[in-house]
C-alpha cells in the first residue's frame, strides 16, 4: 500500500501548496517527514522479500507497481535529493508554484520508480517531462525557456514512439504489465514483432535516460537549468529513464544493443567533458558518460552486474547532484560558469562549497572509500568480457581527467563562510557519499561484497587516477573542434530516428 | 479504414510529422508538425486491435458476439489529454520566445541564444 500512497502524497501535498499559497517550507518539510516514515515501512516489508501489488485487477489488466530493492533504492535516492534540495533553495523563499512543481516532480518519480505497467510508464514520463519543462523554464530567462522548449519537443517525440512500442506489445503480447509481457517474449523468442517493440520501447525510454543518439538535448537543458533543478534532473529524473531501461532488459533481450549504446554513450561524454571549457556544461556531459557506464553494466547481464548498476546510479545521482548545487553557488558567485574564471577567482567561493565540491569530485573519479569507488568496483566484478573491461578503465581514467580542470577550485584561502541552510544542503550529500560503502554493504548481497573489494579493485581504482591525470596534462596542450551541430533540436530528432534503426538492426542481428 | 489500414496512415502520419519537425524552421508549425506525431501513435494504437464487426463493448442488455477491445481506447483519451497539455505549455514557451526574439524561427532563436553564452 506505501507504493501507492508515497506518489500521492507528494500529489496532494503540491495541490495544497498552491491551494494554501503560503508556508511553502512548511509543506516540503511535512512531505519529507511522510515520505520517511513511508519509505522506512516499506524497507521493512522488503526485508521479508519482493513483492507486487496490482491495483484495479481487471482480468489481469491492472497496473502492477512492485516493491523491490530497485524501487526503494531509488525512493530513497529521490528523498534524499528533495531534502537536499529544500535545503539549499531555504532561504531563496521558493514561490509555492515552483514548490508544487516539485512535489509534482517526486510524486512522478516515486511513482515511476515501483510501476511495471508500460502504459502507466508512458503517462508518468509525460508528467515528469512537463514538471522538469516548467522547472528548467522557470525564471523566464529566454535560453533557459529555449532549453527546456528543445527538451520538451524531444521528449514528446520519443514518447509517441514509445506510445507506438506500447500499441505492438499490446497487440502481440495481449498485456502491458512487463512480467506478463515477458512471458509473451519467452514464448515466442525470435519473433519479428519483439524487435520492432523493444527497438520502439528502448528508443522512448532512451531519450529520457540521457542514452547518446537519443539524448542529444540533454548537455544544454542540464547546463541551462538553475542549480538545484540541474540537480535533480541529473541526479534523479534521468535515472528513472535508467531504471525503465533495467525493467525492459529484464523483459527484452535487449544485452548487445544495451552494451553497444552504452559504449557509444560513454565515449561521447568523456570526449565532450574533456574538452568543455563549461563547468556546469561539463558536468552535464558527465552525466551522459556515467549513464553509459551504467548500461554497459546492464548489458553484461550478471546478478553482480545488475546490483551494481542499481548501486552505481544511486552514488551518481547523491554525488552529481553535490556537484551541480556546489558549482551551481560557486558560478553564482563568481558570476560565469567558465572554468577558468571559477579557477582563477576562487577566493570567492565560500569554504564550505569547496568541501563539498572536494567530496564530490573523489566521488565521481572514485577514490576509495567514497560513492563512486564502492559502486564501480561491484560493475566491473560483473564485467567478464576484458575488452568492456578495459573500456570501463579508459572510461573511468577520462573521468579523473575532466574533472581535474575544476581540482584548484578546490584549493584557495578565502574565509567566505557558507549560509547555513547550503551548509546543510552539502552535509546532507556529502555524507551520503562519503558513507555510500557501509549503507549499500548492508544493503546488498554478501557475495557479491565478497567478490568485490579485492586488493584489485584498490589498484584499478588508483590506476585510473593516475592515467587520468596524465591524460589531463596531455589534453591541456590540445583543443579540437568537436562539432556542435550534433545537439541542434533538427538534427536531434533525425539522430533519435537513427538510434531507433541502430537498435532495431543490433536485436536483429543478435 | 480500420485495422492496418489504419497503422499505415499512422506510420505516413507519423513521417509527415517528423518531416515538418525537422524541415519546418516556424516554432508554431514545428509545434503542430509535433501534434501530427503525437496523433499518429494515437491512431496506431486505436487501430491496431481492431476486431471487424465488434459491437460496444458493453455488458448487459444490447451486448454483441464480438466486442470492441476498450483498453486501447481508455488508454488513447489519457494520451489525448497529455498531448493537448504538452502543446499548450509548448506555446506559452514560444510565446515568451516571441517576446525576447521577435521571431519563430528556430535557427534565429538557436543563434541568439548561442551568441548570448559566449558574451
Amino acid at each position: 500500500m506505501t507504493a501507492l500512497v508515497l506518489p500521492l502524497a507528494r500529489f496532494l501535498f503540491g495541490a495544497l501548496t498552491v491551494a494554501v499559497g503560503h508556508g511553502t517550507r512548511v509543506f516540503l518539510v511535512l512531505s519529507a517527514v511522510v515520505d520517511a516514515v513511508l519509505i522506512a515501512g516499506m524497507c521493512t516489508v522488503l526485508r521479508g522479500g519482493a513483492c507486487t501489488v496490482t491495483f484495479g485487477g481487471w482480468k489481469g489488466l491492472g497496473i502492477a507497481f512492485s516493491i523491490d530493492i530497485i524501487s526503494a533504492a531509488m525512493a530513497a535516492l529521490a528523498l534524499t535529493l528533495s531534502v537536499a534540495v529544500t535545503l539549499y533553495t531555504w532561504r531563496d523563499r521558493m514561490r509555492p508554484s515552483i514548490a508544487a512543481l516539485l512535489h509534482l516532480l517526486l510524486g512522478a518519480c516515486y511513482a515511476l520508480a515501483f510501476t511495471k505497467d508500460l502504459f502507466n510508464v508512458y503517462v508518468l514520463f509525460e508528467l515528469v517531462t512537463l514538471a522538469s519543462f516548467l522547472l528548467v523554464g522557470a525564471d523566464r530567462r529566454p535560453r533557459q525557456v529555449w532549453a527546456s522548449l528543445r527538451y520538451l519537443i524531444f521528449s514528446s517525440f520519443a514518447l509517441s514512439v514509445f506510445l507506438f512500442g506500447v500499441a505492438v506489445v499490446y497487440t502481440h503480447g495481449n498485456a502491458l504489465d512487463l512480467d506478463a509481457v515477458a512471458a509473451a517474449v519467452a514464448r515466442s523468442p525470435g519473433a519479428s514483432w519483439v524487435h520492432v517493440a523493444a527497438a520502439l520501447l528502448v528508443t522512448g525510454v532512451a531519450v529520457k535516460a540521457g542514452v547518446f543518439l537519443f539524448a542529444l538535448w540533454l548537455p544544454l537543458a542540464h547546463s541551462q537549468a538553475p542549480p538545484a533543478v540541474s540537480a535533480l534532473l541529473s541526479g534523479l529524473v534521468v535515472k528513472m529513464g535508467v531504471v525503465q531501461l533495467f525493467r525492459l532488459s529484464l523483459a527484452f533481450p535487449l544485452g548487445v544493443p544495451l552494451t553497444v549504446l552504452g559504449i557509444l554513450t560513454a565515449l561521447l561524454g568523456i570526449v565532450y567533458a574533456l574538452w568543455a571549457h563549461d563547468a556546469k556544461r561539463m558536468l552535464a556531459f558527465h552525466t551522459l558518460s556515467q549513464i553509459g557506464y551504467l548500461l554497459v553494466g546492464f548489458g553484461a547481464g550478471s546478478e553482480a552486474a545488475r546490483f551494481g548498476v542499481i548501486d552505481y546510479a544511486v552514488a551518481h545521482g547523491l554525488f552529481k547532484a553535490l556537484l551541480f548545487l556546489a558549482v551551481g553557488e560557486a558560478a553564482a558567485v563568481v558570476g560565469s560558469s567558465r572554468v577558468e574564471r571559477l579557477v582563477a577567482e576562487r577566493r570567492l567561493v565560500p569554504r564550505g562549497t569547496r568541501v563539498a565540491l572536494a567530496v564530490a569530485i573523489l566521488g565521481i573519479i572514485g577514490v576509495p572509500p567514497f560513492a563512486g569507488f564502492a559502486a564501480k568496483a561491484v560493475v566491473e566484478s560483473g564485467i567478464s568480457s576484458v575488452v568492456i573491461r578495459i573500456f570501463v578503465f579508459v572510461v573511468s581514467a577520462g573521468t579523473v581527467a575532466s574533472f581535474a580542470k575544476l581540482w584548484p577550485v578546490v584549493f584557495a584561502r578565502s574565509s567566505v563562510r557558507t549560509a547555513p541552510p547550503r551548509a546543510a544542503a552539502y552535509g546532507l550529500l556529502g555524507t551520503a557519499v562519503v558513507l555510500f560503502l557501509p549503507i549499500s554493504r548492508a544493503m546488498g548481497p554478501a557475495a557479491v561484497w565478497a567478490a568485490t573489494l579485492r586488493g584489485s579493485a584498490y589498484v584499478e581504482a588508483l590506476a585510473a587516477i593516475a592515467v587520468g591525470a596524465a591524460a589531463y596534462a596531455w589534453s591541456r596542450r590540445r583543443g579540437p573542434r568537436l562539432p556542435e551541430r550534433l545537439f541542434r533540436l533538427e538534427e536531434g530528432v533525425l539522430v533519435v530516428l537513427a538510434g531507433f534503426l541502430l537498435v532495431y538492426a543490433l536485436l536483429r542481428g543478435s | 479504414m480500420f485495422g492496418w489500414q489504419g497503422v499505415a496512415a499512422a506510420v505516413v502520419l507519423f513521417g509527415i510529422g517528423t518531416l515538418g519537425v525537422v524541415l519546418r524552421r516556424d516554432l508554431v508549425v514545428k509545434l503542430l508538425a509535433l501534434a501530427v506525431v503525437n496523433s499518429s501513435a494515437i491512431l496506431c494504437l486505436v487501430s491496431l486491435r481492431v476486431r471487424p464487426a465488434a459491437g460496444p463493448p458493453l455488458l448487459g442488455a444490447g451486448a454483441t458476439p464480438v466486442m470492441a477491445d476498450p483498453l486501447p481506447q481508455a488508454l488513447v483519451l489519457s494520451a489525448i489529454v497529455i498531448n493537448f497539455a504538452v502543446l499548450a505549455l509548448a506555446l506559452v514557451f514560444v510565446m515568451r520566445l516571441v517576446e525576447q526574439y521577435h521571431t519563430t524561427d528556430s535557427h534565429r532563436i538557436d543563434r541568439r541564444t548561442r551568441d548570448e553564452d559566449a558574451e
